[in-house]
């Protein structure tokens, strides 16, 4: 009756133009979204400066770091030799820089083997379930009750050094967290209807794993094994120092440290201090990207648009 | 015949959610099955469509009786058996596209070579219009989404249909659309139909007959 | 307070997909508006994903960081009207949310924490809304019984209620800051029948004591006994607006009266066609391709919301 055929609406003529939503929402304070985003970058930054010091230190007139010399004998640091040298006359710059490069390719490789194993497990015992699945779990809360370190030297010992037990002494203690956060998740997934609609559809146990349930967990799987990282270099580190890691020939930091033990007495503090440095710098940048890496495939999840 | 016969299951020990139900599902008739919240309907669904072993009671599937469930069950009588959940969202897996949820079965079934030409069959058959197959679970609706899930539970041609609230998250149209669907289905290869509704409207407009679990 | 407690005009609320937008955009409420007064039960019916719940969250500021709006909602207070587009965050948090809009979410089952019983939920929301009621305890018993929820099961712990029962909870909670606007996002998905009745039925009564109420439902049949008035959404866009019986008896827009013949009641018909994308709406009517009338009305241009005697439709055909 009143306003025949006049529009309600008006197409947006006073309605004034898109405005953003001002709020930050779910709880996620802008001071750490900065955090977060600071230790990303501070992460990425120590990682790209560590690697090019790595790959350059060769061609900028870089030391060879086997070079004995024993006239340069527990020099401390000096233009020449930025890091110092050891009780064998070698540049400390170059032989942690190429320790480094040893830590982290064995951590790299105790990190995929345990993750890999502890995946396996865990999906396995979780898809299985019943029986299977409890005595898989009493198997890791047995592992899980000695301390690693002991249990790692365990397995060293065993099997008398080398670069293998260091492997093996490391992924076997390890492999449990993967695998509980797996199982859990593979649990968890099991309920859903989409598996009964796949089982229903003719699926056979294997299928549902390989379609379903493997390819669900392989982002939590990536994010353990690169939290693992820092981990294994730590504990290869202290089976190298206790001279049961990787041998001699391997220098890595933890062999480094080693040899430096006595010189510390003597004095020379820079043979410890200036590679653990560096050893702090490098794992904390790999675990401070991963968390950041972590917390945001959270979220992501959290805030799937929903209309 | 799809039939129940004593059956008795549940979740947790000494606390059956079933206690000795009957059903019968004939083949070209859809029965309508209602009943209270929590009466256990859908785990009646469950049982039916071989994915819970029940503690008591037999199972038959065309005059033989079910022994194994879930994994254990024949494919074959798996197979038999198509079954659409209340929740579509749930109920496909996040990862895929809504090509690769419809031809699921046809692979896992060993039929991959016809999967193409029966998912384009089926999609045209459930209303799913070109680009969507293409898309994953969170880019489309609700609605959507169950003419996909109701195509994957269709494509193994199945002899039997348990629909457990299967339009209770969608709007008038669709439920309308694809309870037509399964009609025709059912007309078609005369399909057996379990139809699990709260709404009594529609179970009257959709059933030829109507049990209470009580 | 007489008058319209909540004016909603030219509402917009768009999503930017990928970074900066540059994904494209959905556009999931178009131009809504409407107002609504104490006492008012009004059924927003639509499809999944026409962007009900979306005009909901805007309601309470609840959208998400990539949303953008356009638009004014005002919802009117002692101190003069707020605006829920532009208000900041915290006027948003001590002002709106609870005290002025209560929330019934959708599934009130898995919306409770699992790990606490009701009544520390109930008491906890009591503390922060209303600190100053001297006995919280009791307050949350009176809240339970006004809900029609016996005392006693507020001991259990989610998982040990009924849906039903759930719902009853959410609803006190929502009704804690004795809000005048309650919103209501599909409270009776998957509920039975008799549940759907009490649960509508509960909202029908939070009406008739004075407050306004906003149901979100695809389930006509249900709002069908207790809607004063009723909304209709087709692909972001209010369709139409109108007393309820009015609109059940006599649709004006095509996608109404498609809508009520595919009720099992009514014909049991499915509109032909799907709804198109929000991602990519057309330009003019978006129910055309599926519009019964579509090819010979000649229809061209938006249609906007035309009042219509007490009634609003966004339909070029009755002008
Ligand atoms: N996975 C489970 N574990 C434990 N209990 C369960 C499980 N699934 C269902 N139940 C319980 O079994 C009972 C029956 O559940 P069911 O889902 O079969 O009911 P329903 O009739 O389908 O109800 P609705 O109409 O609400 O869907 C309920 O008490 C429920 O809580
Ligand atoms: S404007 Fe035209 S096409 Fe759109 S609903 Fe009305 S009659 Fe149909
Ligand atoms: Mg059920």
């Amino acid at each position: 009756m009143v306003d025949l055929a006049t529009p309600v609406t008006s197409g947006g003529a006073d309605t004034g133009d898109w405005q953003p939503v001002a709020r930050s929402r779910a709880g996620r304070s802008r001071a750490a979204r900065t955090a977060n985003r600071l230790r990303l970058v501070a992460g990425l930054a120590t990682l790209v400066l560590l690697t090019v010091g790595a790959v350059l230190l060769p061609w900028l007139g870089g030391l060879d770091e086997r070079l004995v010399d024993y006239g340069a004998v527990l020099r401390p640091p000096s233009p020449t030799h930025l890091f110092g040298t050891d009780e064998a006359g070698r540049d400390l710059l170059s032989r942690t820089f190429a320790g480094l490069r040893v830590s982290l390719l064995v951590a790299a490789l105790c990190a995929v083997v345990s993750t890999a194993l502890g995946a396996l497990v865990g999906t396995v015992s979780g898809a299985l379930g019943g029986w299977t699945d409890r005595l898989v779990m009493r198997c890791v809360d047995a592992v899980n009750a000695v301390p690693h370190l002991l249990l790692g030297i365990v397995i060293v010992a065993l099997y008398r050094g080398g670069l293998l037990a260091v492997v093996a002494s490391i992924a076997l203690t390890h492999w449990t967290t993967v695998a509980r956060i797996v199982r859990a998740e593979v649990l968890s997934l099991r309920q859903r209807p989409f598996i009964d609609a796949a089982i229903s559809g003719g699926a056979s146990r294997w299928r549902v794993v390989r379609r379903h349930l493997l390819p669900a967990i392989v982002p939590q799987a990536a994010i353990s094994a690169v939290l693992l990282l820092p981990h294994a270099v730590w504990h290869e580190t202290a089976l190298s120092f206790l001279g049961l890691g990787l041998p001699p020939h391997m220098a890595s930091i933890g062999n480094i440290l080693g040899d430096g033990r006595g010189s510390v007495l003597a004095g020379a503090w820079w043979t410890v201090v200036l590679p653990s440095v560096l050893l702090v710098a490098a794992t904390l940048a790999v675990s401070g990207i991963a968390s950041t890496w972590r917390d945001r495939l959270v979220p992501r999840r959290r805030s799937e648009l929903s209309l | 015949m799809l039939t129940g016969v004593g059956l008795v299951a549940g979740y947790e020990r000494g606390r059956p959610v079933l206690d000795g139900v009957d059903v019968e599902v004939r083949p070209g008739e859809v029965l309508g099955l209602a009943g209270p919240s929590g009466c256990g309907k859908s785990t009646l669904a469950r049982v039916l469509a071989l994915l819970l072993e029940p503690w008591a009671g037999t199972v038959e599937l065309d005059g033989r009786a079910v022994r194994r469930f879930r994994h254990a069950a024949p494919r074959e009588q798996r197979t038999a058996i198509g079954v659409v959940f209340q929740q579509p969202r749930l109920s496909v897996d996040p990862r895929f596209t809504l090509r690769e949820v419809v031809a699921e079965p046809l692979h896992a079934t060993g039929r991959a070579a016809e999967a193409a030409g029966r998912v384009a069959e089926l999609a045209e058959q459930v209303g799913l219009t070109g680009e969507l197959l293409t898309r994953r679970a969170h880019e489309v609706s609700d609605g959507q989404l169950q003419r996909a899930c109701l195509a994957r539970a269709l494509a193994p041609r199945p002899r039997y249909l348990v629909c457990d609230e299967m339009t209770a998250m969608l709007d008038p149209s669709t439920t309308a659309a694809l309870v037509r669907v399964v009609t025709a289905h059912v007309a078609e290869t005369g399909a057996g139909v379990l139809a699990i509704s709260h709404d009594d409207e529609l179970l009257a407009v959709w059933a030829d007959r109507v049990t209470h679990l009580a | 307070m007489t008058g319209e407690l909540l004016d909603v005009r030219g509402l917009s609320v768009r999503f930017l997909l990928g970074r900066r937008g540059r994904g494209g955009e959905v556009r999931a409420v178009t131009d809504a508006t409407f107002s609504l007064r104490r006492g008012q039960l009004l059924a927003l019916v639509g499809e999944s994903g026409c962007g009900k719940s979306v005009l909901a969250s805007a309601l309470l500021g609840l959208l998400p960081g990539n949303a953008q709006v356009r638009g004014h909602a005002l919802l009117s207070e002692q101190d003069g009207p707020i605006d829920v587009m532009s208000a900041p965050e915290n006027v948003l948090a001590q002002r709106v949310r609870g005290r002025l809009v209560g929330l019934v979410p959708q599934s009130a089952a898995t919306h409770l924490t699992p790990v606490r019983t009701a009544r520390s939920q109930l008491l906890e929301t009591v503390r922060v809304l209303r600190p100053d009621v001297d006995d919280p305890f009791g307050f949350a018993e009176h809240l339970a019984e006004r809900v029609g929820l016996e005392p006693a099961f507020l001991d259990r712990y989610p998982h040990e209620l009924s849906g039903g029962m759930a719902q009853r909870v959410a609803v006190a909670l929502a009704l804690v800051g004795d809000p005048p606007l309650v919103v209501a996002d599909e409270p009776t998905t998957g509920l039975d029948r008799p549940l759907v009745r009490r649960t509508v039925d509960l909202l029908a009564g939070l009406a008739e004591e004075g407050r306004a109420v906003l149901m979100i439902t695809h389930d006509l049949a249900a709002a069908r006994p207790v809607a004063t008035d009723l909304a209709v959404m087709y692909a972001s866009r209010l369709v139409e607006l109108g007393p309820a019986a009015r609109v059940f008896a006599e649709p004006l827009h095509p996608y109404t009266a498609g809508l009520l013949a595919a009720l099992p009641g009514g014909g049991f018909t499915p509109i032909p066609g799907e709804p198109p994308e929000l991602t990519a709406l057309p330009a003019g009517c978006a129910f055309a391709p599926r519009c019964p009338l579509g090819p010979d009305a000649g229809c061209s241009g938006d249609p906007e919301l035309i009042r219509w005697d007490d009634r609003m439709v966004a339909c070029r055909r009755p002008c």
